[in-house]
This record gives C-alpha cells, sequence and structure tokens, in this order.
C-alpha cells in the first residue's frame, strides 16, 4: 500500500512541478514575472516526495540596485528627450537669431549710404519687425515648454499617486494572505515589486521592507509616501516662490501641504524633468531675455541720441519688458518691491532669491538660483537696493518681516515682450542733427554690433554664440551620461534576469524532464497495482 | 552566467535599435552636408561657427558698404571732370578777352560764351545722383546747394560735414565733398592774388605777383601798396613804408614778391596783395567778377586799366580754383583706388572664414560614407545574428 503513496506523492510533485514550469513558460514575456523553482524534498513520515516550496527567485538586493540604476537613466532620459527639443531649436542656422540680428544691423547700411531715402529706412523698419518677431517666437517656444514642463509634473504625480495607492493596497492584501494562508501568493508579491520598479522610473523612492514583509517608500528628505497600508500623497501646486510655475507638493500626516525643496526629487522622470526646468529651460530664457534687453535698450538709447528726418530727436525703437519681483506667497510681512532696470552691464541671466535676514536694517541674504552663489546686500537709505543691473525700489520699509522671501526675475521672458514701435520711416534717426544727408546717428547704431555690451563683456552674436554652446554641452554631456547609464542599467538588468528570468530552452528541458518523472511514478502506480492484482488473484 | 530568454530579446533589440540609430546619424550628416547637424554633435564647433558666420556676414555688410560708396564717388568724379573741364575754357577765354586788339562787341560775345560756361558750372554743383539727392551739399542733400540771390549771384546754402561710410571694419570713408570744399576754397599753397582797388583813377597796371624768396621774413602777410603822385613825381610804399620813386615797367620788390608794373598812378591809388586763401576763393564770384567788367564797354584809360588788374586777378583766381578741382578729384581717385585695395583684401578674408567654416561644421564626405557602409554592415549583423539566435530553441527539436 505504501507504494501506492509512493507513487501518488510522485504524481502530486509532477503535477505540482510541470505546472510551475508550465505558469513559467506562459509567464516568459510578463514584466515583473520572478520565474518559480518547484523545491522537492523527501517525506520522512511514509516516504516519497512531497513538495515543500514553489519558490520564486528574487533577489531583493539586486533588485534595488536595479531600480535606483533605472531611476537615473530615466531621469538622464527625459533630459535629454526635452532639451533635444532646444537643440533642435537652435540647429537652424538658416531661420535663426542670429542670422536675423546681422540683416538688422545690415539694414543700417543701406541708411548709412542714403540716409533719407525711404527704402533704406523702411528696410530698417523691416529688419526690426522680422529679429523682434524671432525674438518673441523662440521665447514663445519656451514658454510652451515651461507649460509642457509643468502639466507632465502633473500627469506623473497623478500616476505615483496611483501607484502608490496600489502598493498601500498589496501591502495589506499580502499581510491578510500571509496572516490566513502564513504565505503569501507570488502573483501578488511580483506585482508590488513591479509596482516599486514602475515607481521608480518615475522618482527616486527609497524602499525599506520591514521585519512583516511590508514595503515602505519614502521619498526626498524621507518623506513617506507608502507606510503600510497607508499612503501619502503628493500633488502639482503653485510654487509660493512663482506662481507660474508646479512644483512638487506632499501633504504630510497632519494635512499639511509642503513644498517640496529643489533638488529634493532628482530621480526618475519627475527628477529629470525639474533638473531640466532649473538648469537648461530657465537658463535659455534667462539668456534669451538678456539679449533681448541689452539689444533693446541699446538701441534706444543711441536712436534717441539721434534725429529723425523732421529734426525730432529719436524716440524708442524697441519696447523693453520690465524686470519682475514676486513677493512669496508665504510671506508675513506686506512690504512690495518695484523694479526697473539700471547699469544693464551687470545683467545676468538668472533669477535671484532675496531672503530677509534683518528687517530692521533692511538687510537681504540674497542668492543666485544657477550657480547657488550667496552674498548679503541691505536696503540704502532711500529704500533701494542695486542687484545684477536692476533697481529695487521697496514701498514700506517697515513692512519688512526677518525670513520674508522675494524672487527676482530680470530678463526670463523678456524676449517675449519685444516689439517694433515705428512704423512710419521718417521716425528712424539717422542723422545727428546735421539734415537728410547726416548720417552720423546710424554709423553709431551699425558699430553696436561690435561692442561687448551683453552683461558687460559680450558682443549680441558672441552672447547667442554662448547660448548655443550652453545648450549643445548640455544636450552633449546628458547625451553621454545616459548611454553610460543605460549600459549599466542593461547590465544590472541581465544581472536580475539571470536569478529571475525564464530560460524557455530551460522550461522545455524541465517539461521532458517532470513529463518523464510523471510517467515514472504512473508506472510505479502501475506497478502497485499489478502486484495487489497478483495478490487478490490468488485462490 | 545564466542567461534568460527575455535578456537574449532585449539585448539583441537593443543593439539593433543602437544601430539603427547609429545609421540614422550617419544618414542625417550626409543628407545635410553638415557634421555638426545639432549644437549638441560638438558644442565648441557649433558655438564657434555662430561666431565665424557672424564675421563673414559682417564682411559681405562691409562689401555692399564698399559697392555704394564707388558709386558714389565715381559720380563725384565724373561731375568734378566735366568742371575742371569748364574751368579751363573759361580760363582759355579771359587769356582771349585779355587781348588789347578785341573791340568792346568782342569782348561782349566773350562774355556771353563765358555766361555759358558760367550756367553749365552752377547746373553741374547742383548734380544729383540716380535717388535726387544732391551731390555737393553736405548733409542739406534735399535741396540746391548753390542757389541764386535777389542780385543774380550764387551762393552756397549747404553746409561742411562730408558724408562718410564704414567700408571696413576700421575704416570710416568719407563717399561725398561739400560745396565748400571744392568751389569756394583754395589750396594752402596757391600763392598771392593782387586786387586794384575800386576807385583808382590812375591806369597802374600789375603783373604777378610772382614769388622769388619764400624765406624771406615778411613773405606771408598781406601787402598794401599806395601811390602817391606829388609835383609831377610818383612814388609808392609798401604797407606804409618809405615811399620810393615810381618807374613804370619796373618790378618792385617787397616781401619775397615781386610785381610789375606799368602806367602811371593818380594820388591816392593802391593795390591790394594777400595770399589767395584770403581773398576770394569763391569759383562764382570770379565767374561774376569777370562777366561784369566783360559785359561793360570800357574806353577810358581808368576803366581799361580797371579791367585789365581784373581779368589778370580772375586769372590768377582760376588757376587756384582749378588747382582745388584737381586735387579734390585727385582725393576722390585716391579713395577708389583704396577700396579696390580693400576689396581684394576684404575677399581673402571672406575665403579664410568660409574656410574654417566648413572645416568647423561641413562633413568629410568620404570618411562619412564610409562610415554609413560599416553601419550598414553593422546592422546587417545585429539582424542577422536576431534571425539565428531565433530559430535556437529547444521547442523546434522537441
Amino acid at each position: 500500500m505504501s507504494i501506492f503513496s509512493i507513487g501518488l506523492s510522485g504524481l502530486h510533485a509532477a503535477q505540482n512541478a510541470l505546472n510551475t514550469t508550465s505558469n513559467n513558460i506562459s509567464n516568459v514575456y510578463t514584466p515583473g514575472y520572478n520565474r518559480e523553482l518547484t523545491l522537492l524534498s523527501e517525506r520522512n513520515a511514509s516516504g516519497g516526495v512531497t513538495v515543500e516550496d514553489i519558490q520564486r527567485q528574487f533577489d531583493g538586493f539586486v533588485a534595488g540596485q536595479l531600480n535606483r540604476a533605472n531611476s537615473e537613466t530615466s531621469a538622464l532620459s527625459s533630459y535629454v528627450t526635452q532639451v533635444s527639443q532646444i537643440d533642435n531649436l537652435l540647429a537652424d542656422r538658416q531661420a535663426g537669431l542670429a542670422p536675423l540680428m546681422q540683416e538688422f544691423f545690415s539694414s543700417f547700411e543701406d541708411l548709412v549710404s542714403a540716409p533719407s531715402d525711404p527704402a533704406a529706412r523702411q528696410g530698417v523698419i523691416g529688419a526690426a519687425d522680422t529679429m523682434s518677431a524671432q525674438f518673441r517666437a523662440f521665447d514663445e517656444y519656451l514658454n510652451d515648454m515651461q507649460s509642457g514642463v509643468n502639466s507632465q509634473i502633473r500627469d506623473e504625480i497623478t500616476q505615483i499617486n496611483n501607484t502608490a495607492a496600489q502598493v498601500a493596497n498589496l501591502n495589506r492584501e499580502i499581510a491578510l494572505a500571509r496572516a490566513k494562508h502564513g504565505e503569501a501568493p507570488n502573483s501578488l508579491l511580483n506585482q508590488r515589486d513591479q509596482l516599486v520598479a514602475d515607481l521608480s522610473t518615475r522618482l527616486d523612492v527609497e524602499l525599506t521592507v520591514q521585519e512583516n514583509g511590508t514595503y515602505n517608500l519614502s521619498i526626498g528628505n524621507g518623506q513617506p509616501i507608502v507606510a503600510g497600508s497607508t499612503r501619502f500623497e503628493l500633488q502639482a501646486i503653485a510654487s509660493d516662490a512663482d506662481p507660474a510655475r508646479s512644483v512638487v507638493g506632499y501633504r504630510d500626516s497632519a494635512g499639511n501641504m509642503i513644498e517640496m525643496k529643489a533638488g529634493s526629487i532628482s530621480g526618475g522622470t519627475l527628477g529629470g524633468l525639474l533638473n531640466f526646468r532649473s538648469e537648461a529651460l530657465d537658463k535659455t530664457q534667462s539668456q534669451l531675455g538678456q539679449l533681448a534687453v541689452t539689444l533693446a535698450s541699446a538701441v534706444n538709447g543711441q536712436h534717441r541720441a539721434g534725429f529723425d528726418l523732421e529734426g525730432n530727436p529719436g524716440g524708442d525703437l524697441f519696447t523693453v519688458a520690465e524686470p519682475r519681483i514676486l513677493g512669496n506667497a508665504g510671506n508675513s510681512g506686506s512690504a512690495e518691491f518695484s523694479a526697473a532696470f539700471g547699469d544693464l552691464g551687470q545683467l545676468a541671466a538668472t533669477d535671484y532669491e532675496l531672503k530677509v535676514t534683518d528687517a530692521a536694517s533692511g538687510e537681504f541674504q540674497i542668492t543666485r538660483l544657477d550657480s547657488g552663489e550667496r552674498f548679503t546686500a541691505a536696503l540704502d537709505g532711500s529704500g533701494q537696493l542695486e542687484l545684477g543691473g536692476v533697481l529695487l525700489q521697496i514701498d514700506d520699509a517697515t513692512g519688512l518681516v526677518d525670513g520674508d522671501r522675494f524672487q527676482l526675475q530680470p530678463v526670463r521672458g523678456a524676449a517675449g515682450a519685444m516689439e517694433n514701435i515705428i512704423r512710419d520711416t521718417a521716425g528712424i534717426a539717422a542723422g545727428a542733427g546735421g539734415g537728410s544727408g547726416d548720417n552720423e546717428n546710424a554709423l553709431a547704431l551699425q558699430q553696436l554690433q561690435q561692442q561687448n555690451l551683453v552683461g558687460g563683456s559680450a558682443t549680441f552674436n558672441g552672447a547667442y554664440a554662448i547660448m548655443v554652446s550652453d545648450v549643445g554641452s548640455h544636450t552633449n554631456i546628458a547625451q553621454v551620461n545616459l548611454d553610460a547609464r543605460q549600459g549599466l542599467s542593461e547590465q544590472l538588468y541581465a544581472l536580475q534576469q539571470s536569478e529571475s528570468g525564464v530560460n524557455l530552452d530551460e522550461e522545455a528541458a524541465n517539461l521532458i524532464r517532470y513529463q518523464q518523472f510523471y510517467q515514472a511514478n504512473a508506472k510505479v502506480i502501475q506497478t502497485a497495482s499489478t502486484v495487489l492484482d497478483e495478490i487478490l488473484g490468488l485462490r | 552566467m545564466r542567461i534568460s530568454t527575455l535578456t537574449i530579446y532585449e539585448q539583441s533589440m537593443s543593439s539593433l535599435n543602437r544601430q539603427q540609430g547609429n545609421l540614422m546619424h550617419v544618414s542625417q550628416q550626409i543628407a545635410s552636408g553638415r557634421r555638426v547637424v545639432n549644437p549638441s554633435d560638438d558644442p565648441q564647433a557649433a558655438s564657434q561657427a555662430v561666431q565665424v558666420s557672424q564675421a563673414l556676414a559682417v564682411n559681405s555688410q562691409y562689401a555692399d558698404a564698399r559697392i555704394s560708396a564707388r558709386n558714389a564717388l565715381a559720380q563725384e568724379e565724373s561731375v568734378l571732370n566735366s568742371v575742371s573741364d569748364a574751368i579751363g575754357s573759361a580760363r582759355t577765354l579771359i587769356v582771349q578777352a585779355a587781348s588789347d586788339t578785341l573791340s568792346d562787341a568782342d569782348r561782349a560775345s566773350v562774355a556771353s560764351e563765358l555766361r555759358g560756361i558760367y550756367e553749365t558750372v552752377i547746373g553741374q554743383a547742383n548734380a544729383t545722383d540716380g535717388n535726387g539727392r544732391y551731390l555737393f551739399g553736405g548733409y542739406q542733400d534735399g535741396s540746391e546747394p548753390f542757389v541764386r540771390d535777389a542780385s543774380g549771384n550764387v551762393s552756397y546754402v549747404g553746409d561742411s560735414n562730408n558724408r562718410a561710410v564704414r567700408v571696413d571694419a576700421s575704416r570710416l570713408m568719407p563717399v561725398a565733398d561739400n560745396g565748400n570744399d571744392i568751389f569756394r576754397s583754395v589750396h594752402s599753397g596757391a600763392g598771392y592774388v593782387a586786387e586794384a582797388a575800386a576807385g583808382n583813377q590812375g591806369n597802374v597796371t600789375f603783373r604777378g605777383p610772382q614769388i622769388v624768396d619764400k624765406s624771406n621774413p615778411a613773405y606771408g602777410s598781406a601787402f598794401d601798396i599806395t601811390f602817391a603822385v606829388s609835383a609831377g613825381v610818383a612814388s609808392y610804399s609798401v604797407n606804409g613804408g618809405a615811399a620810393q620813386v615810381y618807374e613804370p615797367g619796373q618790378a618792385i620788390r617787397f616781401g619775397g614778391l615781386s610785381l610789375t608794373l606799368e602806367g602811371m598812378p593818380a594820388d591816392g591809388d593802391s593795390l591790394h596783395l594777400d595770399r589767395a586763401e584770403n581773398g576770394n576763393t569763391d569759383l562764382f564770384r570770379t565767374f561774376e567778377k569777370a562777366l561784369a567788367v566783360l559785359e561793360q564797354p570800357s574806353s577810358s584809360n581808368t576803366e581799361i586799366a580797371a579791367r585789365k588788374n581784373t581779368l589778370s586777378g580772375v586769372l590768377r583766381e582760376f588757376d587756384n580754383s582749378l588747382d582745388n578741382v584737381l586735387t579734390t578729384r585727385a582725393s576722390v581717385g585716391a579713395r577708389m583706388n583704396e577700396l579696390d585695395v580693400v576689396d581684394s583684401v576684404a575677399g581673402n578674408r571672406s575665403l579664410n572664414y568660409e574656410e574654417k567654416l566648413s572645416g568647423l561644421v561641413d562633413l568629410d564626405y568620404v570618411s562619412a560614407i564610409a562610415e554609413y557602409s560599416l553601419r550598414q554592415i553593422g546592422l546587417q549583423a545585429a539582424q542577422q545574428a536576431f534571425i539565428d539566435i531565433k530559430g535556437m530553441t529547444l521547442f523546434d527539436r522537441m
């Protein structure tokens, strides 16, 4: 009789093994699937074999490494995708800003040769129109990218919240299953690990496995988003410093919405987006604005020094945007600043954060947002502060409170306001007051293109070349880093797969093996049956 | 190391993707003819290319400037050519008119020829360029620079500015000369002109003055020669100096100058000598003086002497004006030559810039096509490997 039970145990084991093998085969391409091994061991009580465990081949350490690598790769990948758009825009040499700026200054050449010729004057107006239109178009493109980044951040956060909710759910189900059956179904565990992997590509999460097997996830500086079966939500909120900008907000256990600081999320698609925005997009927009403001102001200044065809002093040729200064939404004081351009040679392509360190004496700690450089400055007697080429005027210094913050955006977005305002050919100031044949002001306007006016050290074309070089470098470096990281990710993936991946040839061999196993055990039962029949057939 | 089925496929796929990406990049380079398609392909080269393109464009901007400068100067030169011819003809007429054998009627016909030349020169002084802008008015090019006043005399209402154009990075070239400089000036080395006072009653005529000694300390200042006749003896004094006896036909010397006098003065007659630039330098005034004296009949000795002295002064003034116009024409010619030189230098510079730009961003077709073939082979190999691996599965042999 015991032969029966031994054979039966073998059949049972073979069935299990075949089950596991076919599960592996059918899930060979399922993302997140970890192959299962049937662990057999001797049945001590009455002989035979027992299935000890259907063991899931999962290495948490390698999985963690892979997730971290994927996090960085996704960040770089989303960075490269975004910055390539700006790179492609600057690739066009025929229709870019540089040739249009050159045409604008060339139009002064005709004016110099024939100052009172209406065709030459119309040429100047036309070139001014085309060039300022291109500045506006470029800025609009970058603005579109800003709104694109804002909405992508929102989308990512929605996905992140969904995934975190699912992880929290699975934590609960797995805990329940463990409580009921002593072990959790492999499919749930696989699902949970896959969700964590997916989450890692969206932002850099830190995984902590508790003793009872619960997964806790945290982000940034340790803020938890999944703790057991509770989850904490992220939200895309308007930044306190600049309401036009979406940032990541975190709702903590007390229900407060905290704005996550810049740099606290650096991995995954979300980190890549945030990095791109602060490093490349803001910088390029500021550089463009710096060029636009310096060019427009220089041309305006020289134009005003001349006289038009009717003998009147020249007016402004271009509109120039005002610098923006925003009070932080969390400020407790009521003071407000107004801003105007001062010494344009000090204008830099960056935003500044001003923080009140001593309200009584009007002292501020100022941070350059592109380099992180810090310095202090104070209001002078009349409530003025000169910073980076901008003159700030406070309306009421008593409204300052320690800790209040302001953000100064001197040139970001300024290119969008550049427009040609002179339409009448007689309004072009070619002369210095001498008569209709006087071309001295036109000569001076022409010479502006050789002067180092941008930031006090670069010509207009030079500043544009710097912008091209910066964008090209960022893209190039990110691309190279991405290639390197992708190589690493691929290696880690191969390592993880060597542990957890299904090999069809191996499973095919297993099928054959376990089939034979089944047939052999069936034969055992047949033999036992034959023996019994023999005994029963005795008279 | 154990390899899962997924790894096999994914590695093949990523290798295929990479090969395809590389092939696409090379074909994009070949299609556009540029090695640096996006700035990220070579940021330094892209940035330098922006700068070099600018230098090229500025160069061609100056080339355009030189074309318009050359046009302006060529027009000016041709007008000055006609003006110098006209002054030459006027001078010949004056020499003709100075002959003693002409009658009043003959002189009147010479005067009408001279008036014709006068009108021609006025017309040329008011010449316009192709756009209707007046060439010789300085900055006042909207209306005629030389206008007639109520008495029929010509005066200048332009200014003394010369319009300049930038023809090269550090060369601001004047492309026009104003009416003052051309028609109302003389060279600083133009010597002396003598003039008889209008109220002279005697019939002294002069020839000269010749310059004999420039190192004389008194040379360079103005001289007044006054005549005194007392008791039938004529004497002259230079600048109120000692009275000298006057002999007709003698050449008197003073201040490094020599003046030959003929005829007899009346008491109180005077002659005034000064450097040419302090006297009348206006070409049109010269014409008007000549016409005034030729159109008047002259019969008395005094009138004849006055006519002779005026014509002598007019001849000298025409010489000086002609010199001035020719000098201006020479300067115009020199500027046009300079434009030619700058053109060739700038042409070389342009060529250098284009070479540099090409070296930075243009594609070396030979190496690109070689790379294209290489990548094609790489892609084909990756595709073949994928097919081979797909065929190697145990399931096919079961």
